[in-house]
């Protein structure tokens, strides 16, 4: 279990976590769901280690072994999608590239880049190149924005048949259904419905 | 030849056959070659000295010391840029200095050079100086614009230092660098002149130019002169491609 207590985070002047506290499964896949700006992107970051809390604990993640796909897709424009994947693998896994490829459907774009994917192929290369890096820890944040919902169904039995447990957002109702557990969001300050 | 290839034959072979009409008639109106040649006795010149192995030397040893000056500027313009932007103490120590380096005037630096360095080697630590600044002008803004959510994902994605400058610093930087060499050659190419015409070595362009004026050769000084903008041209656009051949690969 993730325990989250008391958390409190302002960004410029606005309060986005007052005293926030809740416990989230840490097995399957658990989906924030909340308004745009309630606050479930900061709550991730905070998860990840790239938002620093004023107060409050979170037990039972590693910021460092986490892996985390931005709302941004993040891709660099002078790396083709194979050079994407290679990035993030270590020598001894370079192999697994077309593997990943396959995973994100994107099989036959590997010399592609990134300014010629669609928004949705590209978002499906920065899920891949994040599920590659194989975190104890999944944070996606919209990890389907783009994303036609048969593919994005596809791509989430994948991420559940790679056993980590994932937390992402998503506004996709069709997707809500499909995962372990959903937490009903609102704010800001983020609070649990 | 279709009207469009006459426009473009007309629009560029009109402006040089003006300017040189020009310069014809302002030559005659003048009349006196010692202070104004015309075109044709400074060609005639330029022919004289281009069958002379003195000025195919010359012109080497001009490009060899500005290119060393380029060469050593932009590296160390380079070095002080990541320095500067990486370590604030640096920044503190090193900015103002870089500051100071871009104020004082090329001709202050060529006279204080002279006290200190062999005559042979002021042309090429002249345009590193003059280099220097610029280089680390354009590196500076180039390193403060990288994209910051980049940097983001290669913390999160555990990039080491070298990864990350490979994959995204160096190619952020590559528009700045580009530009800022193409600014800084103009500038090295000038100002090694103008020291090599102030503190003159054996084998040089500038030198001839300085020979030139005392044997009051206004020609010879023109076809100097053509010789150096002919150069600086040619060696920009030739820089120019082989920097965005490089940005494209």
């Amino acid at each position: 279990m993730i325990r989250i207590r008391d958390l409190t985070f302002r960004y410029g002047g606005k309060t986005v976590l007052e005293r926030f506290s809740a416990d989230l499964p840490d097995r399957g896949i658990t989906a924030l769901r909340g308004p745009s700006g309630c606050g479930k992107t900061t709550l991730l970051r905070v998860l990840a280690g790239l938002a620093r809390p004023e107060s409050g604990t979170v037990a039972g993640v590693d910021p460092g072994k986490t892996a985390v796909l931005f709302q941004e897709d993040r891709l660099l424009p002078w790396r083709t999608v194979n050079q994407h994947i290679a990035d993030v693998l270590p020598k001894e896994r370079r192999k697994e590239v077309t593997r990943w490829l396959a995973f994100a459907e994107l099989e036959g774009e590997g010399d592609s880049y990134p300014a010629s994917l669609s928004g949705g192929m590209a978002r499906r290369l920065a899920l891949a190149r994040c599920a590659a890096l194989r975190g104890e820890l999944l944070l996606l944040d919209e990890p389907f924005t783009g994303v036609d919902e048969a593919r994005a169904v596809r791509l989430l039995d994948r991420l559940r048949e790679m056993g980590a447990p994932v937390l992402l957002t998503s506004h996709q109702s069709g997707l809500l259904d499909r995962c372990d557990a959903v937490l009903s969001l609102d704010g800001p300050p983020l609070r649990v419905l | 030849m279709s009207p469009d290839a006459w426009k473009r034959a007309v629009k560029a072979v009109v402006p040089p056959v003006f300017w040189l009409g020009v310069w014809q008639l302002a030559a005659l109106l003048v009349g006196r070659e010692l202070l104004l040649p015309g075109p044709l006795a400074v060609a005639r010149a330029l022919c004289a000295l281009a069958v002379t192995g003195d000025f195919w030397l010359s012109a080497l040893m001009t490009l060899l010391r500005v290119f060393l000056g380029l060469a050593w500027g932009t590296a160390a313009g380079v070095l002080l840029a990541f320095l500067t932007h990486f370590s604030p103490w640096a920044a503190a120590l090193l900015s103002p200095a870089v500051k100071v380096v871009r104020a004082t005037p090329v001709v202050s630096f060529i006279l204080l050079v002279y006290l200190w360095v062999v005559r042979a080697a002021i042309p090429a630590v002249i345009a590193g100086l003059m280099v220097l600044p610029v280089i680390w002008g354009s590196m500076t803004a180039g390193l403060a614009a990288v994209d910051p959510q980049l940097l983001e994902m290669a913390r999160t994605y555990r990039f080491s230092r070298l990864k990350t400058l490979r994959l995204i610093y160096l190619p952020s930087l590559r528009g700045h660098f580009t530009s800022g060499t193409l600014t800084a050659f103009g500038l090295a190419w000038k100002s090694g002149v103008a020291a090599e015409v102030i503190c003159p070595p054996a084998m040089a362009i500038g030198s001839r130019l300085q020979a030139a004026r005392l044997a009051l050769e206004t020609p010879e000084l023109f076809a100097w002169t053509l010789t150096i903008i002919a150069l600086s041209l040619l060696l920009e656009r030739l820089l120019r491609l082989l920097l965005e051949r490089g940005e494209r690969s």
